[in-house]
């Protein structure tokens, strides 16, 4: 019979000073459960994991293997072997959380903070009868919007995985933004409770995620909590939250593009960090570079077709209303008194000058990955 | 030794328990707590994936009355049809309850919530959500009991019962998660624990935990349980781990072959073929392996061939069975057949209980799958215990409530926990002379081969004293893990002593009740005899630890027995 060796970390806190790594040899067949529950069984009942369904539902069994986090009832060992060509296989518990033994780890601080973002149903009393016997309707269109989130089996995988909760404490975790998602787009759920989520998500950490996508990569179950957090930071900024770095950059972007077809260098710390000093400081800096610097960049022919353009794309991602108006006008304004005459007149004349606008929309093309 | 004190402890939180403690939250005032071994979301209620029955208002032709039928008729006339009644008559409030707490159900293009047809049925009445079914409810329930601020004990394993011959006292707890044993002090405890298929531990569909702990402990207590012979085996449970093949894989268009290749289903239901009910195509499959054209080089499975049907069809609409063979089995069923057996699937009996939960202990109530009250009777209807485990969730709680609103301080002694305390060390101590994981899979077979899908007097005999040899033979099980910290080597023992208890009250009952009924099917006693055994068995421990048997008898209000017949 075809073997493996795993090598298991091993801690029990009552009894061991370090921890330390133990090795079993186990059969290549069936899952990684299978062999851990065949060191249980044969070699060595001390060993400790959480193991229930054995058929991935239940989220009990996540652990990394040579540091990639995995269901242990879905990962074969044929495969483990096949990736990792016969090299021995570092069984781990999960990141981010406090080893209890061996392979379990403390899960009761990322259920807490799933709690603090109200993950459960606060219905809409002119929407979900209050009497038990009437149905409340709900067409089946209205669920794809939810469909991905509800998978979520608490398995912690993505948590374990996560850049932003290594960074930072208070982060709520990919999983937990999830959750909180999933009734952010129920059309049952009350609007105050929304507004609250995203209040809470926001203290949460939402503007700490940095996109990395791994939660998605190691969702055993299809959620994509990266993208649920790009869609509660839309949420953030529409509903007017944007009084935390991530959503002034991303009303910075927004509103500059906008107003000048073009993010603001010089304003940009100003705006996103509140940095005053910045902007005399980058600009001696670019001179002493020998980089063109600007205040603002001069609007060019095609400026007013381009916002047209652009407002579409934003209307087409359900994104117009990220556009602050009074922002763009103050933007505005700054441009008419560094060019002394309103910002119409400027495009005309040099549409005048013949110049051409296409740079620009192709630049804002790329900007927005090509859509 | 920590004591506690609370109103009403909930043990359990799977679906029952869940629902249990949401219904108690939102109706009273007083302490109340969930202890669970495994932190809720991951009971086993998460793996029903089917669906759950009820008569909605807009189940046009349907109604409560006939969802009581097909249950009394679904269960042979084992069930009882007062409590029938009120399952039936709660399905719509229940269903209705959960899917305004956010239960995604699947919805038909008009809004409502989408049913189709179950095995047993005469009306497509199973709501479903997707394939996972169980798996939302636990996941919303778990969602709202966290909204209303449950005290969950997770990780917290249930030792023994306490009571003092008349009412419930308090229960004793070993904290998983800290280890120690802990004294809970309480007015009322509802049970809520879950089945005990894992008594055939290696052919079985349920999670590694299904154990009985909740049916064991009472059985310890003094309390009665009920027609525990009774125990569902589902047809197709992948050969090497029992792990479920849905019916659905029959329902696309599966054939089920023997080793020459034969459909042999056109011997057993010509017409109906692989779809006829899950009991005949059980016994069916059984009959090919017992007479020798079973597949494989042992002859102890069958194939369930999906090949036919093409890699683009099971993609669509099997992807989660190719995904399970695949992995549980190493077999592609787009290349080659599926190896399957019978496996034990779902428990009827349990603890005995009332229409309304209650036991013979006042304050002690049992809901769900640990319970056996009895809505299933001799076999219970696919979608149906889901619907049970959510009324008597619900009903247990409200009676609980009630009880606990009046009842007054209760007054456990220490001794319990302090025996519980000893018999923890012990099993540190025992002489290790046997091995769980062997004598764990010897139960198992002698379960599965001795009281399997056929059952016969002279192997049944035979299979009760080798259960009475492995129950004096597990007291030399040791646990060799000494730490108090997470010691999952205790807990594992602590669940086969627990299965090992609770084999006999399934065996002593089977060979005694000398007929064939729902799915205990004899074949010493092919028909049913309603004359002698149209009554539950109900089954002790006596204080030397002999099994007593005797027998009590059936509800019946509306529908007189007939004969069975699909
Ligand atoms: C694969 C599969 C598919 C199914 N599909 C369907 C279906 O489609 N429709 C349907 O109606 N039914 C279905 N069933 C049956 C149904 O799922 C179960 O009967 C039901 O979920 C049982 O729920 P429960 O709340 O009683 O117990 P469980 O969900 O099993 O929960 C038991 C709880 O008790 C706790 N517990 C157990 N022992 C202890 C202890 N010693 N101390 C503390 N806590 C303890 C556990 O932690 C758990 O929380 C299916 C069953 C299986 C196995
Ligand atoms: S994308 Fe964000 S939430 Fe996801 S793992 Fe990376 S930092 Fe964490
Ligand atoms: S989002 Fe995916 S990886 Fe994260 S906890 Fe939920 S199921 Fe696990
Ligand atoms: S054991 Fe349940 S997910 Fe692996």
């Amino acid at each position: 019979m075809e073997t493996a060796i795993l090598q298991v970390f091993r801690y029990d806190p009552e009894k061991d000073q370090a921890p330390y790594y133990k090795e079993y040899e186990v059969p290549v067949e069936g899952t990684l459960l299978n062999a851990l529950l065949y060191i249980k069984d044969n070699l060595d009942s001390t060993l400790t994991f959480r193991a229930f369904c054995r058929s991935e539902v239940c989220g009990s069994c996540s652990v990394k293997v040579n540091g990639k986090t995995k269901l242990a009832c879905k990962t074969p060992m044929k495969e483990l072997v096949e990736t990792w060509k016969g090299k021995p296989l570092r069984i781990e518990p999960l990141n981010h959380m406090k080893v209890i033994k061996d392979l379990v780890v403390d899960i009761d601080k990322p259920i807490e903070k799933m709690k603090t973002l109200i993950p459960w149903l606060v219905p809409d009393p002119r929407v979900v009868p209050t009497d038990p016997m009437h149905e409340s309707i709900i067409y089946p269109e209205e669920m794809e919007a939810y469909k991905d989130q509800i998978h979520c089996m608490l398995c912690f995988s993505c948590y374990s995985a996560c850049e932003a909760v290594a960074d930072n404490d208070r982060y709520r975790g990919p999983f937990a933004f999830s959750k909180a998602y999933r009734f952010q787009v129920d059309r049952r759920d009350i609007e105050t409770a929304k507004e609250k989520r995203i209040r809470y998500a926001i203290s949460g950490g939402l503007w700490s995620c940095v996109q990395c996508q791994k939660c998605i990569y190691v969702c055993p179950k299809g959620v994509k909590p990266a993208e649920d957090i790009q869609n509660l930071r839309g949420q953030a900024v529409k509903k007017g939250f944007t009084d935390k770095p991530g959503a002034r950059k991303l009303k910075h972007f927004v509103d500059w593009i906008y107003a000048t077809g073009q993010i603001n260098r010089l304003y940009l710390p100003e705006e996103v960090y509140g940095n005053k000093e910045a902007r005399e400081k980058l600009t001696k800096a670019y001179t002493e570079m020998g980089v063109e610097v600007w205040e603002v960049p001069k609007p060019t022919k095609g400026l007013m077709k381009f916002r047209d353009i652009y407002l579409e794309i934003l209307s087409k991602e359900d994104k117009a209303l990220d556009l602050d108006f009074s922002h763009v006008r103050k933007i505005d304004r700054m441009v008419s008194e560094i060019f002394k005459a309103d910002i119409c007149t400027i495009v005309d004349r040099t549409h005048e000058e013949g110049r051409s606008s296409k740079g620009l929309i192709s630049k804002l093309k790329g900007l927005l990955g090509g859509k | 030794m920590v004591e506690l004190d609370y109103d009403i402890v909930i043990v359990g939180g799977g679906g029952a328990g869940l629902y249990a403690a949401l219904w108690a939250a939102e109706n009273t005032i007083l302490k109340v707590a969930v202890i669970t071994k495994v932190y809720p979301t991951r009971s086993h209620t998460g793996a029903a994936e089917g669906g759950i029955n009820a008569v909605l208002t807009h189940s046009v032709g349907d109604s409560p009355e006939a969802h009581a039928y097909d249950t009394v008729k679904g269960s042979d006339f084992l069930a009882d049809q007062d409590a029938v009644d009120i399952m039936c008559k709660m399905g719509a409030a229940v269903i209705y309850d959960i899917a305004h707490r956010g239960v995604p159900f699947s919805r038909r293009p008009d809004g409502r919530i989408a049913q189709r047809p179950f095995g047993g049925a005469s009306f497509p009445r199973t709501c479903y959500a997707a394939d996972k079914t169980g798996f939302y409810i636990l996941q919303t329930l778990y969602e709202q009991c966290l909204k209303n601020n449950v005290t969950f004990f997770n990780e917290w394993f249930l030792l023994s019962i306490i009571h003092n011959g008349e009412k419930i006292e308090g229960i004793t707890v070993w904290d998983i998660r800290n280890g120690g044993v802990h004294l809970i002090k309480t007015k009322a405890v509802i049970l809520a624990t879950g089945g005990h298929a894992r008594v055939y531990w290696n052919r079985t569909s349920n999670a590694l935990g299904n154990t009985g702990d909740g049916t064991a402990a009472a059985l310890r207590a003094g309390l009665p349980l009920k027609d525990m012979e009774f125990i569902q085996f589902h047809p197709t449970g992948l050969a090497k781990t029992g792990i479920l093949v849905t019916e659905g894989a029959r329902g696309e268009g599966g054939y089920l072959r023997n080793k020459d290749g034969e459909r042999f289903m056109k011997r057993y239901a010509p017409e109906k073929m692989e779809l006829a009910p899950r009991d005949i195509v059980a016994r069916a499959i059984q009959t090919e392996i017992d007479e020798g054209r079973g597949c494989g080089p042992n002859g102890d499975y069958i194939c369930l061939d999906l090949t036919h049907l093409g890699e683009e069809k099971i993609n669509e609409r099997l992807p989660q069975t190719r995904e399970h063979a695949i992995l549980y089995e190493g077999v592609d069923p787009v290349k080659e057949p599926i190896p399957i057996a019978p496996t034990a699937h779902y428990s009827m009996g349990g603890i005995d209980a009332d229409k309304l939960g209650r036991t013979p202990i006042k304050g002690l109530y049992a809901a769900g799958e640990c319970a056996c009250i009895s809505v299933h009777g001799a076999n219970r209807l696919g979608g149906n215990s889901l619907l049970d485990v959510l009324v008597y969730g619900r009903l247990t709680a409200l009676e609980a409530v009630k009880y606990a609103d009046e009842a007054s301080e209760t007054k456990p002694s220490a001794a319990k926990a302090k025996d519980d305390e000893k018999r923890i060390l012990e099993l540190m101590e025992a002489s290790g002379k046997e091995k769980l994981a062997d004598l764990r899979k010897e139960l198992g077979n002698t379960m599965m081969k001795h009281f399997g899908v056929f059952r016969e007097e002279k192997t049944m005999k035979e299979g009760l004293e080798k259960l009475m040899e492995i129950r004096e033979r597990a007291k030399h099980v040791k646990v060799y893990d000494t730490s108090k910290k997470f010691n999952t080597d205790l807990v594992t023992v602590l669940e086969f002593l627990n299965l090992v208890d609770l084999a006999p009250t399934i065996a002593i009952p089977a060979i005694e009740r000398k007929e064939s009924r729902g799915a205990h099917a004899r074949k010493d006693y092919p028909k049913r005899d309603d004359k002698n055994f149209l009554k539950h068995s109900v089954v002790k421990l006596k204080d030397d630890g002999s099994y007593e048997l005797s027998w009590k008898p059936v509800t019946i209000t509306k529908f007189p027995p007939e004969e069975r017949k699909y």
